[in-house]
């Protein structure tokens, strides 16, 4: 079972998403903070990260920034209600992006299609 | 006493007097007027009052004196008659010429009378004449314009076909301008461009003339030590006139006449008449020439106040727009997340009630219609996202090296390499990056245009204090201070930069997020655009 960390500051949030996820046969652990996931990532080890590009007073970029720097191996979908960041930022950083939707099906099956390359090795 | 002349006879026949020619007939009757304007001219006559002296009259004695007095004044009357006679040509000339000159704003058109004036035969009647101005920098005098022919063949035609028609000088003035200015600028082309000289050299002709403010008559140039003889080789005549054209003290230029053709000596009556001339013209030439400029001013202010409308108008429309935006893109946000978790839970229900439940059509109509309001946001928010800077902390680094690698093909295109010189482990730069992007091509293809092939841009990033410099350095000709002035004031066209705002755009974009840019010109060639990026300290 995949283990996911979905960092989003809007607790509702947090809940639509660890229910859809785990509905899916996800294990889902979330954070309402960067620092809140810079700890569980310390402590816990995960299969992807669902992170939204804008949290309170911080910047879920620059979270992503340091996964990258710091645990390289695990892969990052990033979330936000701005669609103008997906040109610029799937071709390198995330390995996902997602707008923001009540219907989660787009989210679900960019979890499943960057999984399904990490297993393939790509992320070894 | 039988006399030889007929100077006794109240009426002569035609063939007593020789001296007496067609249209001349009345005086066979008038004696008069005979003796005066034939008789006293007449060899007969001398030779009759010579017999008259051996004869004993008294007053054969006195008459010859009364005779030469007589002619001497006779001659007199006539230079004074000649004389008036072409003073009231010159006036009657000056007059015309004179009248167009005080009106005329046109350039062409006082160039065309003044020199067809000097080189008309209905004007000063010389061959050919030069004129030289001083350029608009004060610096030199340079050859601007000559007028006459080249050799005798031409010289002939020329004066054949003038003498054929019945223009008014007035009239050969503005068939001079309409046929001939053009090709008369080039054809002596190869003279003028040989008597450029600058206004410092204080010893040559041209100068003396204008310091003096007197024509100067060269005579025998090619003899003369205290000429240069390269002048006179040029002209290929070794007399000519320099007369200066001065202007409420202003030097305006000089004029050369010469007789080329006709080698006619140059008498002080000429110089006269032209030094009277040169001044209207000089006075014309000026005020054309400063109305010349005066118009092209108005037309580049005209041009820059159409232009700077337009952007003034873009601008505020822009800002409309981004504060328009702004605050849609807010609400919007705001809107999304609460959205978000109305549709979501309402389709977590939506799973887990049965076909047959009535709650199920409710909780329908709350997904469709949640959908729905995502889709206009979401066009909202394509919408706004482009009016206003979304910022944010990104790797520049990470920026160059995409932005570069679109830019790829026009490298390329251009012949021209990169090389990215990126320092490691930079702080990231709160930027946003369309903008920042844009900025980058935008500064890269400006310095495109500057190089050549086999060139190389060089891309550099590196620390600076509390921020990041982007160095995008070309090894391309460098720009001139009015390029650079261009970055300055928005909107200023430049022959280097073309007529976009690209770089003042870029400018304006990285003021307003507290960036700058600047500009250097390397000595040794090349031109170096540098950004600089602010950076958060408090990096996470």
């Amino acid at each position: 079972m995949a283990k996911l960390l979905v960092v989003d500051d809007e607790a509702n949030i947090r809940l639509l998403y660890s229910q859809e996820l785990s509905d899916e046969g996800y294990q889902v652990v979330t954070a309402g903070s960067a620092l809140e996931a810079v700890e569980k990532l310390e402590s816990e080890s995960f299969d992807l990260a669902v992170i939204d590009i804008k949290l309170k007073n911080e910047s879920g970029i620059e979270l992503l920034q340091r996964i990258v720097k710091e645990r390289h191996t695990i892969p990052v979908i990033l979330c936000t209600a701005f669609s103008c960041y997906k040109d610029d930022f799937s071709a390198w950083l995330a390995d996902g992006y997602v707008v923001k939707s009540s219907d989660l099906q787009e989210l679900k099956d960019e979890i499943a299609r960057v999984l399904a390359k990490r297993q393939r090795g790509a992320y070894v | 006493m039988d006399w030889e002349c007929c100077w006794s006879r109240e009426q002569i026949e035609p063939e007593s007097c020789p001296y007496i020619g067609e249209g001349e007939e009345d005086l066979l009757v008038s004696q008069r007027r005979r003796i005066v304007e034939k008789c006293v001219e007449c060899p007969r006559f001398k030779n009759d009052l010579a017999r008259m002296k051996g004869s004993g009259y008294p007053l054969s004695d006195v008459l010859p004196y009364i005779l030469t007095e007589f002619q001497e004044q006779k001659a007199q009357m006539g230079a004074m008659l000649s004389f008036l006679n072409s003073k009231t040509r010159e006036i009657k000339f000056l007059r015309e010429v004179g009248l167009v000159l005080q009106t005329s704003l046109d350039l062409d058109e006082v160039l065309s009378i003044a020199m067809t004036a000097i080189t008309a035969g209905k004007g000063f009647g010389m061959n050919r004449a030069f004129l030289l101005m001083t350029d608009k920098d004060r610096r030199h005098i340079r050859g601007y314009l000559g007028v006459g022919p080249r050799d005798y063949e031409e010289a002939w035609r020329t004066w054949e076909d003038i003498g054929r028609s019945n223009f008014t000088l007035r009239q050969l003035a503005r068939d001079f301008q309409k046929t001939k200015l053009t090709s008369e600028k080039v054809k002596f082309h190869d003279i003028l461009n040989q008597l450029t000289v600058p206004l410092a050299d204080q010893g040559h002709i041209f100068n003396r003339a204008l310091t003096g403010k007197k024509p100067i008559l060269v005579e025998n140039a090619l003899n003369n030590p205290d000429l240069d003889r390269g002048l006179a080789r040029i002209l290929g005549v070794d007399t000519f006139l320099v007369m200066p054209l001065i202007s409420r003290n202003r030097r305006i230029g000089v004029i050369i006449a010469d007789n080329c053709i006709t080698h006619k000596p140059i008498t002080l009556q000429d110089m006269q008449s032209l030094e009277t001339f040169a001044f209207p013209v000089a006075f014309a030439l000026e005020r054309a020439s400063l109305y010349e400029r005066l118009q092209e001013e108005v037309a580049k202010q005209k041009a820059a106040n159409v232009k700077l409308r337009e952007q003034q108008e873009l601008i505020v429309k822009m800002e409309k727009m981004a504060l328009v935006g702004k605050i849609t893109s807010s609400i919007a946000h705001s809107i999304r997340n609460p959205l978000m978790v109305i549709g979501g839970f309402a389709r977590t229900l939506l799973k887990g009630t049965p076909d047959d439940d009535d709650k199920r059509g409710y909780l329908e109509s709350i997904v469709r219609e949640t959908r729905q309001l995502e889709d206009v946001l979401s066009e909202v928010l394509d919408y706004s996202e482009s009016l206003f800077p979304v910022t944010d902390f990104w790797d520049l680094n990470e920026l160059v090296g995409k932005a570069m690698g679109e830019l790829e093909g026009t490298l390329e295109q251009a012949g021209v390499t990169s090389r990215l010189e990126l320092a490691p482990e930079l702080p990231m730069v709160r930027i946003d990056y369309k903008q920042i992007s844009y900025c980058l091509k935008t500064i890269t293809t400006t310095a495109l245009a500057c190089m050549e092939p086999g060139g190389e841009l060089r891309i550099e990033s590196v620390l600076d204090g509390d921020g990041v410099l982007l160095r995008i350095s070309d090894d391309g000709k460098p720009l001139t201070q009015t390029a650079q002035e261009a970055l300055i004031a928005p909107f200023f066209q430049t022959q280097e930069l073309g007529e976009g705002v690209g770089l003042s755009l870029c400018k304006s974009i990285l003021e307003r997020q507290g960036n700058s840019l600047t500009i250097i010109s390397r000595p040794g060639g090349g031109n170096t655009y540098s950004i600089r990026l602010l950076t958060r300290k408090e990096n996470i």
